[in-house]
């Protein structure tokens, strides 16, 4: 007899939306098994590195025929699951893994497809126990955004109390926005706030704690991945064809027992495919 | 009732990334394609000298030409980017910074601060709201515009034309940029164009969204009669802007935020509020876009 989760999994993975009770449920024993995680949740190689989603559900399946199918092939996600894509309740109930904070969209499709707010409410619940960042075999280190300057080993992530909603200060919000850029040292955002680190900073970095690589996710590459500062760094988006009308191809980073890198790059499901929105948009009498 | 509007002759064009239609004098491309490569955004980044919008549709480009007169209109990623300001913001480029900046500046600086603020390099001044004002651009030297007439009929963009549902014979939704603002927000500049029986219709609209700051619009509308004699085209640049909390009010639902990520919804937000407050004050940011202007061409 299947489990009702091994029923919830099938159910999902045909992208249809599971009971509000089921939810709840399900999100309740995410947090259980998320309370436990560190910081810097310790994965073994080999494993396969997942940039930003963003509710592509389709396109996730794309991702699975490319790396593989759970649990053959081992997954980590570095964030971003939900939001502007429209399945994003279906796609983060299937993976129900790392973090996001935007409530744009997400909140509407929980409303639409369930009535209510409760489901949003719960996912939300679950977004503040996602583990902040992971580390392969001591050597890779994965992350939303980037680095902090308050936080010079892997060892003062670990300190950090996450278990709150994402603080627009501190160093947990630069784990999750800070951006790689060519300067050198740190550097302040044009934004007004959050960081930007150059080369140096990641070199530094990478030495001090032993590391080859830092993966990271949050910023589009229309190839897929980008590597940065001689291969200290890579950016790796998940998202193909963003926002259905960006054309880019995405990729997936695998890291095998050896953790040499391998960038998988796939292109988005077929347009056709349920209710896509249509390659050229409908007339319009705009004014 | 009028009889059904007659069409009048055209051509239409189609490549896998472009199309185009012939109709009386005008040869009209619009060109939609993905995103730019790396190669592209790193050779347009050195030339601008700041970082390129997330979504840079660098190959997407609306033409008009008008052949009896050689005159060429154009809106291109290019061009559009080149108008965001490079550099210190300075008064009337409408410079803001995220909602929680000072926040998030005195947590780090501030007396009761735990956390030392690093030593930091200064970093490249620019708009990273992508603000522009940019209307389009020509191919000549010397601008083909002057104000409008406000007495003259014929110098105001026909709303009741518009409004009539002609065929269209030529649509295109040309997005040149779209930047999300590392999620405090987003920007975006969409070039529509329909080409009807009458006339031709471009609205190029520029949306900004700063989340818990304000919300930010600017429109060119491009108007050409082809009963026009001579020749003439109406353009049409608008501004407007509003804190945040002010269009926010607006929602039909309190706690659905999902209006406020739609252009349709901001835009009617914006222009419903009296103009001495979305095209005057705005959200005091003395940016100069606010307002409104006429201007004609004359076509020979």
């Amino acid at each position: 007899m299947p489990s009702d989760l091994d029923r919830q999994i099938e159910q999902l993975t045909r992208c249809e939306p599971i009971s509000e009770e089921q939810v709840k449920r399900l999100c309740l024993k995410a947090r259980e098994i998320l309370i436990e995680e560190g910081n810097v949740q310790v994965v073994d190689s080999p494993v396969t590195i997942c940039g930003d989603i963003h509710g592509q559900f389709f396109d996730l399946m794309e991702l699975f025929k490319v790396g593989g199918f759970c649990p053959e092939t081992n997954y980590l996600f570095m964030g971003d699951f939900v939001d502007r894509g429209f399945y994003s309740v279906e796609t983060f109930l299937l993976l129900l893994a790392l973090k996001i904070t935007q409530v744009y969209g997400f909140y509407d499709e929980c409303q639409r497809k369930y009535g209510s707010s409760n489901v949003w409410r719960w996912c939300c619940e679950v977004f503040d126990y996602l583990a902040l960042s992971a580390i392969v075999d001591g050597r890779v280190f994965c992350v939303h955004g980037g680095l902090s300057p308050n936080l010079q080993s892997i060892d003062e992530i670990r300190a950090i109390d996450r278990k709150q909603e994402v603080p627009h200060d501190g160093p947990m919000c630069d784990l999750l926005w800070s951006d790689p850029d060519d300067i050198a040292g740190w550097g302040l955002s044009p934004r007004g706030a959050g960081f930007l680190f150059g080369g140096d900073i990641t070199k530094a970095f990478a030495h001090h704690n032993a590391i080859d690589l830092i993966a990271r996710a949050h910023q589009l590459a229309m190839e897929g991945y980008k590597l940065m500062f001689d291969r200290t760094i890579v950016t790796v988006w998940s998202a193909p064809n963003y926002c259905y009308r960006c054309g880019n191809v995405a990729s997936i980073l695998e890291l095998d027992e050896h953790l040499s890198q391998e960038y998988k790059v796939f292109q988005h499901a077929p347009l056709d495919v349920q209710s896509i929105p249509a390659k050229r948009p409908p007339a319009d009498y705009f004014l | 009732m009028s009889a059904a509007i007659a069409l009048p002759k055209h051509q239409l064009f189609e490549s896998p990334n472009s199309r185009s239609i012939e109709v009386f004098d005008w040869f009209i491309t619009a060109s939609t394609n993905p995103i730019s490569n790396a190669a592209d955004c790193d050779a347009l980044q050195a030339s601008l000298g700041f970082p390129l919008p997330e979504m840079t549709f660098g190959s997407n480009v609306l033409t008009l030409e008008h052949r009896a007169s050689g005159w060429k209109y154009t809106f291109s990623t290019d061009a559009a980017l080149r108008a965001v300001k490079n550099g210190e913001l300075e008064e009337g480029d409408g410079g803001v910074k995220v909602g929680y900046a000072d926040k998030w500046l005195e947590s780090r600086t501030g007396p009761s601060s735990t956390l030392p603020m690093p030593k930091t390099v200064p970093t490249k001044p620019y708009d990273w709201t992508y603000t522009s004002t940019y209307p389009g651009h020509e191919n000549r030297d010397v601008e083909s515009w002057s104000e409008a007439d406000p007495a003259n009929p014929s110098h105001a963009i026909p709303m009741a034309e518009l409004t009539r549902p002609d065929p269209i014979l030529f649509y295109a939704e040309i997005p040149l940029f779209e930047d999300e603002l590392h999620d405090n927000g987003s920007s975006n500049l969409l070039v529509r164009i329909r080409v009807m029986p009458t006339c031709i219709f471009i609205l190029a609209r520029f949306t900004l969204r700063v989340d818990g700051v304000l919300f930010r619009m600017r429109d060119t509308r491009l108007y050409h009669s082809f009963a026009s004699q001579p020749p003439l085209v109406i353009r049409e640049t608008s501004g407007w802007e509003a804190p945040y909390d002010r269009v926010k009010r607006q929602l039909p639902k309190r706690d659905d935020l999902t209006p406020l990520t739609d252009p349709g919804f901001i835009a009617k937000a914006l222009t419903g509020l009296p103009s001495e407050v979305s095209q005057n004050e705005g959200a005091n940011t003395r940016w100069r876009g606010l307002g409104s202007k006429t201007e004609i061409a004359t076509l020979s």
